[in-house]
């Protein structure tokens, strides 16, 4: 009982919870920006510069305006930042998934999950009645709305293609562990051809989700001064920065869960090769597993979020809508269509 | 001389028809000795509670010991087959229902006493309060056809009247005006049906009724389907009936909204469940599911978008309360099992968490006498348990978890994909794709009003608000409880409350044999008697609230206890009268100004793709009684032919 | 000749619904209503009516098996429907009253504060 109780508290502080979280992302947010600057031929900050940024914050005093409601504006960080770190729990690393959390959360569970975070950061900027907050929140609610129809798209032709080639008895599945399972079996599902538009879309769908340039209209700081965020100063906004760093890490881990899930395969047979068994076996396992993650996950965000930020300008609100729901829910309908007709 | 014994009436068999002549007999009283207050409020009280309690003490024989309980008034038990008496019946699905109804009842009558009590006319009140209570109940618990047209002509008068009880607020006589005459076009179509049906079976007995129409198609039946289908849609508000909500919602004080929208609804959802399911038994024709499915889509969506465009707190309340109706009615019209308990589930949700949105915003309004979310702003630092209450409310229409909305749209996700698989109807999964979307439209709907009234700037006008009394935040407070609560306990839902409920829409001749005895289906219908499909509920998904409230929890608390030894509450504020520099918001170096992006235009990028359909609507929802009325024409004239071509 | 009475009811009825539908203003909303009403009324009678039957009143004893006699429950639905539609003639002509004072109207295309 007391040994359940202290995994679940390493699960949730030490990982793949909190501090795994903490390095991973702002280490995930350093190297996107010394991608991105590369990729526009300038030096860029240092790796680690999101670490700094983020403890200097915290040392800073935090002004709190007149006008807002300190109860929220303080804990609503707070709240996105755990709601984040919990869903990050639910996101197997290949085969490492923790028994206890595999029956809490399916996939669709996780799509309102990731909304909390969202609410959160306009919960707090709505607190802080500053009108350049309003306009944030109302683009940043805008966004998230974008997002939802090709994601939802996506994750219904992935539970239902897994559904089906796993002969469920209703057809569908929404357990991420058992598309995680089936693709160390079978293959990534990126294998298939009815899911890589699906795949597409969800790439094109991160930086939206993420908030990332060019889809920051919400956080437009040329233009309404970092929007929600335009009254927060000190370790409130270093966390909100964390959050952001955070969720680029749970929507590429998630990408990678759902349409590369097979790569881990392999490495557990090394493992196995070299001659290790047992606990040490399952912790070489392990730790080769994330660093496989990351590894993917850079790639995924050098791909997925430097490039286009480098190579665009932000979009005006009423286009990234518009992006949304034409040309990404186009590609991710086709994967449905093609997924329901057995293609 | 015989000897009465009082103890005889203590039996649960007479708790329904008590529950139902309490709200009458509490409506008679305030007539009657009213004029004082507190005894108004005594007998109000006693109504709505005793009623509640002896519902309550109904769930163990019926929810969980699975009876059914039939009432024949004075003993006037059927004789040769043939039902003669006037009958109430009682199973799961009433139990459910009428379960629903006192509990909303009881809350907004808690409310009523402080809410109300600035009003004249307070007797009169009470009064048509607790007629419109006591027709819903009387509705649900019925067993008798004429006897539900009949209830359902109380509640309908009982909501005109209410609706146009504060008649000095714009727009609640022409909204009660409106109301009355579509209302009155349902309630005609009902009696309409019900006397069709009458001549077709020579009974008006529902357990009878559905042992006989099953058997006889015909050109008769066909149009009694149409008429009482369209005459429950009436009831229910879903397309294209909608505005009329809107209208008596926004314009009635709010503990009527809560009645109007938590309870009268699902009158009109018992209706069509009850006929479709048990009368005519159409639920397993492909073309009866699409309908039902199509309609309750086309309401989500319509009422979202619809919703999205208002700038006024009730009126947006009453779009979404149609479009939860939408989820209720699409859920209900899969036929299966889990369909049918996500849609009962969700039906319960909606009523807690919009009966919790609507007093949020009577309070507002009681405060403030405004509900235009042009004029209303930063209420959150005046009014923080409101706040909070209405934020449980909002995160439970908008199905974020872990409230109860997101628990009930959650399984209503899966029956529709499940169904989508079942069948290799793709179209069901385009259900799916509505139903997640409208949910997150919901959300954005639900930030603006969070932004507009109780965040963003104070303006001048609310600068007096307070907190309200006790007495409304307390019945307030019961509801975001019970929000909470049947969000974090799924399975204790399904199991004692919508799983039992859920289980007689599939065995309707249990229903019919309670009633007129056993075997009677058997013997009158013969082969084709409703055989007892044993469904059970299955989720392909999972979702664990509590496991992740506590992950959560832990997670927060480890947060909390590292921000607060970081000094993360070290903050720096204004102490002094005047505001400093320093912590007056950034104008970008202007002077501080009054700049709040209005409710209305706040969802400008989402709004501008969509100009020309949201022009379409804003023309189409004209405000005319006539084009409503033409509406619900075109409406019966086209479930009539589809009732002709099909049944 | 009973068929005539249906042809009768049908036609109020619809008679009803085009004056709720056509006509603009609130009165004659409201004898719509009644005319609708009355139609069901019609339909009701109707269907309970046998020909050549008696009055449905009998002292005890009086009732034998060839007893031939109209059906009296639709006579007691329609007095319950009849009671109903005054009611509601009431009712909708005193919101109607309120409405002119407030409006100073009776044209139902000027009573739309509410819409949208």
């Amino acid at each position: 009982m007391i040994l359940d109780a202290l995994k679940t508290l390493i699960y949730v502080l030490i990982f793949p919870g909190f501090l795994f979280c903490f390095l991973t992302g702002l280490l995930l947010a350093g190297i996107d920006r010394k991608l991105v600057a590369r990729m526009q031929k300038r030096v860029g900050p240092p790796i680690l510069q999101p670490f700094y940024d983020f403890f200097k914050l915290c040392g800073k005093k935090t002004i709190v305006p007149a006008a807002a409601n300190k109860t929220v504006f303080l804990i609503a960080p707070l709240l996105g930042l755990a709601a984040l770190v919990v869903l990050q729990l639910f996101i197997p690393v290949f085969q490492f998934q923790i028994p206890a959390f595999a029956n809490v959360a399916d996939l669709i569970v996780i799509l309102y999950l990731l909304l909390i975070p969202a609410v959160s950061i306009i919960l707090g900027g709505a607190s802080t009645g500053s009108p350049y907050a309003g306009i944030g929140l109302s683009r940043e609610m805008v966004t998230v709305l974008a997002c939802e129809l090709p994601l939802v798209l996506v994750l219904l032709s992935v539970g239902r293609s897994v559904g089906m080639a796993i002969g469920a008895k209703e057809g569908i599945t929404f357990s991420l562990s058992t598309i995680v399972r089936y693709q160390l079996e079978s293959g990534s599902l990126i294998c298939k051809a009815s899911l890589i538009p699906a795949a597409i879309a969800f790439l094109l769908v991160i930086p939206g989700e993420t908030g990332n340039h060019p889809f920051d209209a919400a956080e437009a700081e040329t233009e309404i001064c970092e929007g929600m965020l335009a009254e927060y100063s000190g370790a409130p906004l270093g966390v909100f920065k964390l959050s952001h760093a955070i969720k680029m890490l749970t929507m590429t881990s998630l990408f990678i869960m759902l349409f590369f899930g097979g790569i881990g395969t392999g490495i557990g047979n090394l493992v196995a090769l070299i001659g290790l068994t047992g606990g040490a076996a399952a912790a070489v396992t392990m730790l080769l597993d994330v660093l496989v993650l990351f590894v993917l996950c850079v790639i995924v965000t050098a791909v997925g979020i430097s490039f286009v930020h480098a190579v665009t300008a932000r979009l005006k609100i009423e286009q990234i809508f518009k992006y949304y729901w034409t040309v990404v829910s186009a590609l991710a309908l086709l994967s449905l269509v093609l997924v329901w007709y057995g293609l | 001389m015989s000897h009465i014994n009082l103890l005889y009436l203590l039996d649960p068999l007479h708790f329904p028809i008590f529950s139902i002549m309490l709200y009458f007999l509490g409506a008679f009283c305030i007539v009657l000795f009213g004029k004082n207050r507190i005894v108004r409020n005594c007998i109000a009280f006693v109504a709505t509670g005793l009623s509640l309690t002896l519902l309550c003490l109904l769930i163990k024989p019926i929810m969980i010991q699975n009876a059914i309980l039939p009432y024949w008034m004075g003993y006037r038990v059927p004789a040769g087959g043939y039902a003669i008496g006037i009958a109430l019946e009682v199973d799961a699905l009433s139990l459910f229902f009428g379960l629903l109804i006192a509990t909303a009842v009881f809350v907004s009558c808690l409310y009523s006493f402080s809410y109300m009590s600035e009003d004249d006319n307070e007797p009169q009140y009470y009064t048509l309060f607790l007629m419109l209570a006591g027709g819903v109940m009387g509705l649900v618990l019925s067993g008798d056809l004429f006897n539900m047209f009949i209830m359902v002509e109380i509640l309908t008068f009982a909501a005109v009247a209410l609706t146009a009880f504060r008649n000095r607020v714009t727009g609640a006589l022409e909204a009660a005006f409106k109301y009355l005459v579509v209302g009155c076009i349902g309630s005609t179509c009902i009696l309409a049906g019900t006397i069709i049906l009458y001549q077709q079976a020579h009974t008006l007995n529902l357990a009878q009724l559905a042992t006989i129409i099953p058997l006889c198609k015909g050109t008769n039946i066909s149009i009694a389907f149409a008429l009482l289908f369209i005459g429950f849609c009436t009831k229910a508000f879903i397309v294209p009936f909608h505005p009329l909500a809107a209208d008596a919602h926004g314009a009635a004080p709010a503990p009527v909204s809560v009645l109007i929208s938590g309870v009268l609804t699902k009158s009109g959802i018992y209706g069509i469940i009850r006929l479709a399911y048990f009368l005519f038994q159409t639920m397993n024709l492909g073309t009866m599911q699409f309908w039902l499915v199509f309609l309750g889509s086309v309401s989500m969506f319509v009422c979202v978008t619809m919703a999205l465009a208002q700038h006024d707190f009730k009126r947006l309340l009453a779009f979404h309360s149609i479009s939860q109706i939408g989820y209720v009615l699409t859920a209900i019209g899969l036929a299966t099992a889990l369909g049918a308990s996500a849609g009962l589930y969700h039906a319960m949700n909606h009523t807690l968490f919009k009966g919790l949105l609507f007093l949020t915003a009577g309070a507002v309004l009681h405060e403030t006498g405004t509900t235009d979310l042009g004029k209303l702003g930063g209420l959150s630092k005046k009014m923080p348990h409101t706040t909070v209450l209405f934020l449980i409310g909002a995160a439970s229409i908008s199905g974020i978890p872990p409230f109860n909305g997101f628990a009930s749209k959650w399984l209503i996700y899966q029956a529709t994909y499940e169904k989508a698989a079942e069948t290799g109807n793709i179209g069901f999964a385009f259900v799916t794709i509505v139903a997640l979307v409208t949910s997150t439209l919901t959300l954005a709907s639900f930030v603006k009003v969070t932004q507009s009234v109780f965040f963003g700037q104070l303006p001048k006008e609310c600068e007096n608000a307070k907190e309200v009394s006790f007495g409304m935040r307390f019945a307030m407070g019961i509801l975001a409880v019970l929000c909470t609560i049947t969000g974090l306990f799924p399975n204790m839902v399904q199991q004692y409350l919508t799983g039992p409920a859920a289980k007689t829409l599939f065995h309707v001749s249990r229903y019919i044999n309670a009633m007129m005895g056993s075997g009677y289906a058997e013997s009158t219908m013969g082969a084709s008697a409703p055989e007892a499909a044993t469904r059970t509920i299955e989720t392909v998904g999972v979702w664990n609230p509590v496991n992740w409230l506590m992950l959560l929890m832990i997670a927060l608390l480890a947060i909390c206890i590292v921000a607060i030894a970081s000094k993360y509450d070290a903050v720096r504020e204004n102490k002094s009268e005047k505001v400093e520099a320093k912590y007056s918001l950034f104008y970008g170096g202007e002077d501080t100004v009054f700049s709040q992006v209005g409710g209305g235009d706040l969802f400008w990028g989402f709004k501008h793709n969509w100009r020309h359909y949201f022009s379409f609507m804003h023309d189409l929802h004209s405000g005319i009684v006539n084009d409503y009325s033409l509406w619900a024409v075109i409406a019966l004239a086209l479930a009539m032919v589809y009732a002709l071509i099909v049944l | 000749m009973i068929i005539l009475n249906y042809i009768a009811s049908f036609f109020l009825i619809v008679l009803g619904l085009y004056c709720i539908v056509m006509k603009y203003n609130l009165v004659k909303t409201v004898i719509g209503l009644s005319i609708m009403d009355y139609g069901v009324n019609l339909l009701i009678i109707t269907i309970g009516y046998n020909p050549g039957g008696t009055a449905p009143i009998f002292t005890p004893g009086e009732l034998q098996a060839a007893s031939y006699f109209v059906d009296p429950i639709p006579q007691a639905l329609t007095l319950t429907s009849i009671v109903i539609g005054a009611c509601v003639t009431a009712m909708s002509l005193s919101l109607v009253m309120k409405l002119k004072e407030m409006y100073g109207t009776l044209d139902t295309r000027e009573i739309r504060r509410l819409r949208g």
